[in-house]
């Protein structure tokens, strides 16, 4: 049955042949290539036979020639189907226009649900969403990612601890956690305030407890500072002590400046292209001329669309190009060495506690070597070295 | 001349193992029980009927009886019969 496959997408019809013998035009019909199938012969000057749509011309061709009557009776398969349904215009547009609709109503934001937090601070979540471009009908290809949403929040909204968002089909869960503000105990247990690190103790201020250095002393990490316990030795009163013990502490620190940098900058123009991202092809959909920077930085974010939950192969793309500007600066010995004990200092603040103070500074070693130079560097620093720690009552 | 003629395709096919009717050019008639019948090598359709199929063969006519019968299929050298079939006879010209 090779001749009936597919005949349903290419179309066929059922024709009734009349007249004298129709088995003879049968006949001519299969010598001139074409394919019947299901013939039937009704009485005796009628047959019923099935043909392709794309023998038709033939046929005709061969009407011409003998003499038989002809009727195209039923008309079958998809190009009759497909004309039939181009009549009924309203009905196919119907369909088109649903399908439309489903698509863009899948790739909106349908609904945010905040929960795990205050009323207080999920307004502010939702104002700052609200800034972001994210509120009930905005198009989801235009949004940040869930990602970029949590750090944006997180840094937006200080009373967030943490903060989840998962994305749900067309909705938005966000799960966050507040930060509690834990108002530390008044008087706290005994304790006893120790030495965090070496140093010679250069200013004492002590609020309770009982001074065990003084000033000008030497210190090894460890060592008690301000006693707890206070009174008589046999039968001692412990207390919380508090103060603080400045001392002034050393830090040796190595850095390597480079003499030669290249850096790129943006310059703050920018372009930006969207486009359509089919499969692996990118189809620009606005901004076709490729900007004329001599140098440039390109970030690409793609999102994808929906039909309901499921994810189209098709992605919205936006492509930023920024112009970009390369410096080259040489740096002399003396520059370098600037910048080094000022890259040096910052990394040492972050070391040591806020409120501490670089007295001095001073380079130890300096040597150059393959367009780079490397600093040793000594500092002294007063800072608060005391750490307290709870004394265990020995019963 | 036909007999020597045929007798040489004789000889071949059996000789050289070949299928006797792509030599002789005679019809193959495959029948699935009664309800199909598959004729290849056939000289063209004489007749055709609900009850009846005569078809022309190089030598004589193949005649197939039966009844409801309707051609499935139809091409050059082929025919692809449905129905019923009661009998299958092979009319000789000359008798």
């Amino acid at each position: 049955m090779k001749i009936t496959q597919g005949v349903f997408f290419t179309g066929y019809t059922t024709l009734r042949i009349e007249g004298k013998f129709p088995e003879f035009f049968l006949n001519r019909c299969v010598e001139n290539g074409i394919s019947v199938w299901n013939v039937k012969k009704i009485d005796e000057f009628t047959c019923e036979a099935n043909v392709r749509l794309e023998d038709v011309p033939v046929l005709k061709k061969l009407r011409s020639q003998l003499d038989y009557k002809i009727r195209f009776r039923k008309r079958h398969g998809l190009p009759f189907l497909l004309r039939s349904l181009l009549k009924r215009r309203s009905l196919v547009a119907g369909f088109v226009l649903g399908m439309i609709a489903i698509f863009l109503l899948s790739n909106m934001v349908w609904g945010i649900k905040i929960e795990g937090v205050t009323p207080e601070v999920e307004y502010k979540i939702k104002e700052n969403l609200k800034d972001y471009g994210i509120k009930r009908g905005a198009w989801k290809f235009t949004i940040e990612t869930p990602g970029q949403m949590q750090q944006k929040l997180l840094a937006d909204v200080p009373e967030l601890l943490w903060i989840g968002v998962t994305e749900k089909g067309t909705t938005y869960h966000l799960e966050g956690v507040e930060k509690t503000i834990v108002t530390e105990p008044e008087e706290g247990g005994p304790q006893s305030l120790y030495a965090r690190k070496k140093g010679i103790i250069v200013d004492m201020y002590v609020e309770k407890g009982e001074p065990a250095v003084e000033l000008n002393d030497y210190v090894e990490s460890g060592d008690l500072l301000v006693s707890g316990a206070i009174g008589r030795e046999e039968e001692p009163t412990l207390v919380h002590a508090e103060g603080e013990v400045i001392a002034e502490t050393w830090y040796k620190s190595e850095v390597v400046v480079p003499l030669n940098v290249q850096y790129e900058v943006i310059t703050g123009e920018k372009e930006t292209h969207y486009g359509v991202q089919l499969g692996g092809v990118r189809v620009p959909l606005w901004g076709f001329k490729e900007p004329e920077f001599k140098r440039m930085h390109e970030e690409e974010y793609n999102k994808p669309f929906y039909l309901f939950k499921w994810e189209l192969p098709i992605k919205f793309s936006s492509k930023e190009i920024s112009e970009a500007e390369l410096y080259k600066e040489s740096r002399t010995d003396e520059e370098a060495l600037q910048i080094g004990v000022k890259q040096a200092e910052m990394e040492l603040k972050q070391k040591i506690p806020q409120n501490s103070k670089i007295i001095t500074q001073k380079v130890l070693h300096r040597q150059k070597e393959n367009g780079k130079v490397k600093l040793i560097l000594y500092f002294k620093v007063h800072e608060d070295i005391s750490k307290p720690q709870p004394i265990t009552q020995g019963d | 001349m036909k007999k020597w003629q045929q007798r040489i395709g004789n000889w071949l096919s059996q000789q050289l193992d070949l299928p006797t009717d792509v030599i002789l050019e005679l019809p193959r008639i495959t029948t699935i029980g009664q309800i199909h019948a598959y004729v290849e090598n056939h000289k063209g359709l004489i007749s055709f009927s609900d009850e009846e199929l005569r078809l022309k063969l190089k030598q004589g006519q193949l005649l197939i009886k039966g009844k409801g019968f309707v051609l499935r299929m139809m091409l050059p050298e082929e025919i692809l019969l449905e129905g019923t079939i009661h009998e299958v006879t092979f009319i000789d010209q000359n008798g």
